[in-house]
C-alpha cells in the first residue's frame, strides 16, 4: 500500500511539471556577458513582458568565464541561445551563427555597429567604453595641474615630476598605479596598453599599425615611443603594485587616493563605491608621443548578436530594439548600469564618473578606435604580456623592448 | 545438431555484422565532420550535391531545384553557400532532380541515422554473444551484464580518447575540420619553445613535489602514529587543507605571498616576481595542500604493520630507526607505491594551484625571448586551446601528455610492486 501511494504521487509529480512546462510560454533567450548589468536586464525584461506578453529568459555569465567556449559548448548541444553577445575577437568563431541585421533601424543612429568581413551588420552595440589614463582631479588641482594640457608625452613628464616632488604633501604614496604582472594582468598591459600604441592618435579608419602587426611586422619608431611611454608610466609606478599587483591591488592603490594616475578605463566606475572614492576623476588622453594626441580610445567591447537559425529571430529584433530605444531600457542601460550608450538619439548621460567624462570626447569627435581588439587571439596572454612584465622589471630595456615586440608579433 | 549449427551462423553474422557497422557508423561521424558545414553536413555530400545540380543546369525544372535547395544560382560554384543546407533541403533537391542518385540518398541515410546504427550494432554484437554456442555461455553472460559500465566507459573515454587522438592529426576548430595534417601538428609543437620549456618545468616541479610531498607526509604520519599528545588532532589539522578547493587555495597564497610576507619582511620583493622563487611557491603550496591527504594512507599503512613483528623486534634489542627502516618500511611498500603513483600523477596534471597562484607569471627570458616560466604542461594545453584557440594543436599536447603520463605511471607502479613484501 505505502508503495503504491509513493507511486501516486510520483507520478502526479511528474505529470505536474510536464504540464507546467508545457504551460509556459516559450521565451527568448537572452546570453549576457556582462555579469554586473545582470539584475538590471532582468529587471527591463520583466517590464518587457507586462507590456508585451513575450517573455524573455536572461542567463548571465560571470566575470572569467570562457563565454566563447560556453558557447561553443552551448552549439554542440543544440542548444544556442537567441540572443548572445560577442566580441571582434570571437566574430571568427560565431560568423556562421549570426543574423544579418543590416536592415534594423537602430543602425542610422549610431556610428559603432558591427560589421562582418562581407560587409552587413551582425552586432549591435550597446555601451561604450574608454581607454585612456584615469586620474584623480583633487590630486590634480592640488599640484596645480590642468589635466587638459596633458595631451603629449612631455607634459606628462612634467607633471608627473611635480606630483613626485609634492608626494608628501598630496598624501600620496606613488604617481600611478600600474600593474603589469603577466599571469593575472596581461590584459591590462597586452591589450589595454598596447591599445595606445596600435590606435592613439590616428584616424578611425586608419587600421595601418593593426594591420601590420596582424602581418607579423610594428612600426619601429612609433613602438619605441610607445616604449618611452611605457617607462615613463612604469617608472612612476608604485614599484609592488607593478610587479605583483592583481588588479585590486591596482585598484584599490588609486582608488584609496594613494596614486594620481591608473592605467585603467571606465569599467572601474562601478568599483569605485565600494572603496568610498568620493574623489572628481577622469579619463586624460594616453598621449604616448611627443606630437599632441588630444583623444581617448572609445569603442563597443561587445556586440549583442542574433542567433540565425532561432525560431525566434523577428520576437528578438524587437526586443533589441526596445531595450536600446525605449526610455525605459535607456534609463536601465545608462542610468542604472552606468553604461555610455553609442545611441545619437539616447540624451541620457551617465552618472558615474569615469563614464561621464567621456561624454565631451565622444560629442567633440575626439576618439580613437578599439582596433587592439583585432590583435590575435591569445596575443596578450602568450606572449606581449610577458614583454610588459620583464621590462616593468628592468630587465629588459627600451631596445629589448622594442625587438623583442618585433620578434614575438613577427613569430605569434 | 542442426539447430546448433543455425544459431552458429546467426552469432557469427550478427558478431561481424555489428562490429562492422559500429566501426562503420563511427567513423562515419569523425570523417563527417570534414569541411562541414554549420548545420554538419559533411563536405563530401555537399559537393556531390553541388556537382549534380551543376550537372542539371539547363534541364526544365532547374529554378525548382535551385529553390529547394535554397542556395541562389549565381551562388552554386562556391561551397561556402552552402552553410546553411539542411538534410531536408537535400532531400528536396534530389526529388526535384528525379532518379539516378541513389548513391547520394544512401550516404544522407547513413548521416542521418549514424547514431541509430551505433546502437543498432550494440544490439547485434550483444545478440551475437549471447546465442553463441558455446560451453563459456555462462561467463559470456557475466560478461554482457558487464554492459553498461563498459558502454559507459566507451562512450565517455574510450572513444573520445580515439577521436582526440584523430582531431590531433587535423586542423579542427572545435567544431569542424577541413584538412589532414598528419604530424604536422605533433611537429609545431616539439618546435615551439613554450611547450618545450612547459614540459622541462612541469618535469622539475613534478620530481621536487613528489619528494617533497612524500617526505612531508611521511614524517607527518610517523608524527601522528607516534604516542604524542592530541594525535588525532594534528591528523585532522593536517588534512583540513585538502578540503579547500585548489582555486580558492590558490588565491589565499597569492595574497600571503604577495602581501603578507612582503610585510613581515620590508623591503622585500613578491616571491611570485621572481622565477625560481615562483615555481618553490607553488611547491611550497601544494606540499601543504598535498600532504595531509598522502599522510592519511601512510597512517593506515603503519597502523596496518603487525604488532606482533614489532614486539619480536624491540625483544631483539632494534632500536626506532631501525624499526623503521627494517621493519617498518618494507612492511609498508605497497603504500608508498600507492603514494608516490598519487603524487606523480597529481603533481604532473597540476592545474588549478598554478592557473590561481601564478597563471605562468613571472616571465623569464630564454634565448633572448620572453617565456611564461610556471607555465606547467596542463595550462600550456589550456592556453592553447582555448586562449590561442587552436584546438587541433591543444589536443596533440593533450595526447602526447597522455602518453607520458601513462609511460611514467606505469613504469613507476612497476618498479615499485617488485619491491613490495608478500605478507
Amino acid at each position: 500500500m505505502k508503495k503504491r501511494i509513493v507511486v501516486a504521487v510520483l507520478t502526479g509529480a511528474m505529470a505536474m511539471s510536464s504540464m507546467t512546462a508545457f504551460a509556459s510560454e516559450d521565451p527568448i533567450r537572452f546570453v549576457n556577458t556582462k555579469i554586473e548589468i545582470d539584475a538590471q536586464l532582468k529587471a527591463f525584461a520583466e517590464k518587457y513582458e507586462a507590456e508585451t506578453g513575450q517573455a524573455v529568459k536572461i542567463e548571465s555569465f560571470g566575470g572569467g568565464v570562457d563565454v566563447n567556449g560556453e558557447l561553443k559548448k552551448y552549439y554542440a548541444a543544440g542548444n544556442m541561445p537567441d540572443i548572445f553577445a560577442f566580441a571582434n575577437d570571437s566574430y571568427v568563431s560565431f560568423k556562421d551563427w549570426l543574423e544579418d541585421l543590416s536592415d534594423e533601424e537602430w543602425i542610422e543612429d549610431t556610428d559603432y555597429e558591427f560589421y562582418g568581413d562581407d560587409g552587413c551588420v551582425y552586432g549591435m552595440p550597446f555601451a561604450l567604453e574608454g581607454i585612456g589614463l584615469a586620474y584623480n582631479k583633487d590630486i590634480l588641482d592640488k599640484a596645480g595641474i590642468d589635466p587638459s594640457t596633458l595631451t603629449n608625452i612631455n607634459a606628462y613628464r612634467e607633471a608627473f615630476e611635480k606630483i613626485d616632488s609634492m608626494k608628501d604633501e598630496l598624501g600620496i604614496t606613488a604617481v600611478c598605479s600600474v600593474a603589469a604582472e603577466s599571469g593575472q594582468m596581461y590584459w591590462s598591459t597586452g591589450n589595454h596598453m598596447m591599445a595606445v600604441y596600435i590606435s592613439q592618435g590616428l584616424d578611425r579608419s586608419d587600421k595601418s599599425i593593426i594591420e601590420m602587426e596582424k602581418a607579423g611586422q610594428i612600426d619601429e619608431a612609433r613602438m619605441g615611443q610607445f616604449a618611452d611611454w611605457v617607462k615613463l608610466l612604469f617608472d612612476y609606478a608604485d614599484p609592488n603594485v607593478l610587479i605583483s599587483g592583481t588588479y585590486d591591488d591596482q585598484l584599490a592603490l588609486w582608488a584609496t587616493g594613494k596614486a594620481a594616475f591608473i592605467t585603467q578605463g571606465n569599467w572601474i566606475d562601478p568599483s569605485l563605491p565600494a572603496y568610498n572614492a568620493t574623489f572628481d576623476c577622469g579619463l586624460a588622453p594616453a598621449a604616448f608621443s611627443e606630437e599632441d594626441t588630444n583623444g581617448i580610445l572609445v569603442d563597443a567591447p561587445s556586440y549583442w548578436g542574433i542567433y540565425n537559425e532561432s525560431d525566434k529571430i523577428d520576437e528578438a529584433k524587437e526586443f533589441l530594439n526596445a531595450l536600446i530605444s525605449s526610455e525605459e531600457g535607456q534609463e536601465i542601460l545608462v542610468k542604472e548600469a552606468g553604461m555610455v550608450s553609442p545611441y545619437l538619439s539616447c540624451e541620457l548621460e551617465p552618472e558615474t564618473p569615469l563614464a561621464k567624462s567621456m561624454i565631451p570626447y565622444i560629442k567633440e569627435g575626439r576618439t580613437y578606435a578599439w582596433d587592439w581588439l583585432n590583435q590575435k587571439e591569445g596575443i596578450a596572454q602568450n606572449a606581449t604580456g610577458a614583454i610588459f612584465e620583464l621590462y616593468a622589471k628592468g630587465q629588459i630595456d627600451k631596445d629589448g623592448f622594442v625587438s623583442m615586440m618585433a620578434d614575438e608579433i613577427a613569430n605569434y | 545438431m542442426k539447430n546448433n549449427g543455425g544459431k552458429k551462423l546467426f552469432s557469427t553474422v550478427a558478431l561481424i555484422v555489428g562490429i562492422a557497422v559500429m566501426i562503420f557508423s563511427l567513423i562515419f561521424d569523425v570523417i563527417s565532420l570534414k569541411d562541414a558545414n554549420k548545420k554538419g553536413i559533411p563536405g563530401f555530400i555537399l559537393k556531390e550535391v553541388q556537382e549534380q545540380v551543376k550537372n542539371a543546369e539547363g534541364s526544365d525544372n532547374y529554378e525548382a531545384i535551385i529553390k529547394a535547395l535554397g542556395v541562389k544560382a549565381d551562388k552554386i560554384d562556391d561551397i561556402e553557400n552552402f552553410k546553411n543546407v539542411t538534410t531536408e533541403k537535400i532531400q528536396a533537391t534530389l526529388k526535384e532532380l528525379g532518379s539516378g542518385n541513389t548513391a547520394l540518398k544512401a550516404q544522407l541515410k547513413i548521416y542521418d541515422y549514424r547514431g541509430w546504427m551505433l546502437i543498432a550494432g550494440v544490439i547485434l554484437v550483444i545478440l551475437g554473444l549471447y546465442f553463441m554456442p558455446t560451453k563459456k555461455h555462462r561467463k559470456i553472460i557475466n560478461i554482457l551484464f558487464l554492459f553498461p559500465l563498459i558502454f559507459a566507459f566507451a562512450v565517455t573515454v574510450l572513444i573520445p580518447f580515439a577521436c582526440g587522438i584523430f582531431y590531433s592529426l587535423t586542423d579542427w576548430d572545435g567544431v569542424k575540420f577541413t584538412e589532414f595534417v598528419g604530424l604536422g601538428n605533433y611537429i609545431t609543437m616539439f618546435k615551439s619553445q613554450d611547450y618545450v620549456y612547459s614540459f622541462v618545468v612541469t618535469f622539475i616541479y613534478t620530481v621536487i613535489n613528489m619528494i617533497a610531498v612524500n617526505v612531508v607526509a611521511f614524517a607527518l604520519a610517523l608524527l601522528c602514529t607516534s604516542k604524542v599528545k592530541g594525535r588525532n588532532f594534528y591528523r585532522a589539522a593536517f588534512f583540513i587543507p585538502n578540503l579547500i578547493g585548489g582555486i580558492v587555495l590558490g588565491y589565499v597564497w597569492q595574497f600571503i605571498f604577495n602581501k603578507v610576507f612582503t610585510t613581515i619582511i620590508p623591503g622585500s620583493m613578491s616571491m611570485l616576481t621572481d622565477p625560481n622563487l615562483a615555481l618553490a611557491a607553488i611547491l611550497i603550496v601544494s606540499t601543504w595542500q598535498y600532504a595531509g591527504y598522502i599522510m592519511m594512507i601512510y597512517v593506515t599503512g603503519l597502523q596496518g604493520v603487525p604488532k606482533d613483528i614489532l614486539e619480536a623486534s624491540s625483544v631483539d634489542g632494534a632500536n626506532s630507526f631501525v624499526t623503521l627502516t627494517k621493519i617498518k618500511m618494507p612492511m609498508i611498500a605497497n603504500t608508498f607505491t600507492v603514494c608516490i603513483f598519487l603524487t606523480l600523477v597529481n603533481s604532473f596534471k597540476q592545474f588549478d594551484l598554478n592557473l590561481a597562484i601564478t597563471n605562468g607569471a613571472p616571465s623569464r627570458i630564454l634565448n633572448g625571448k620572453a617565456v611564461q616560466s610556471t607555465e606547467f604542461l596542463a595550462l600550456n594545453i589550456y592556453n592553447t586551446a582555448i586562449g590561442r584557440n587552436q584546438y587541433a594543436l591543444g589536443q596533440t599536447k593533450a595526447v602526447v601528455f597522455f602518453i607520458i603520463l601513462a609511460i611514467v605511471s606505469l613504469t613507476q607502479v612497476t618498479i615499485s610492486k617488485k619491491k613490495e613484501v608478500e605478507m
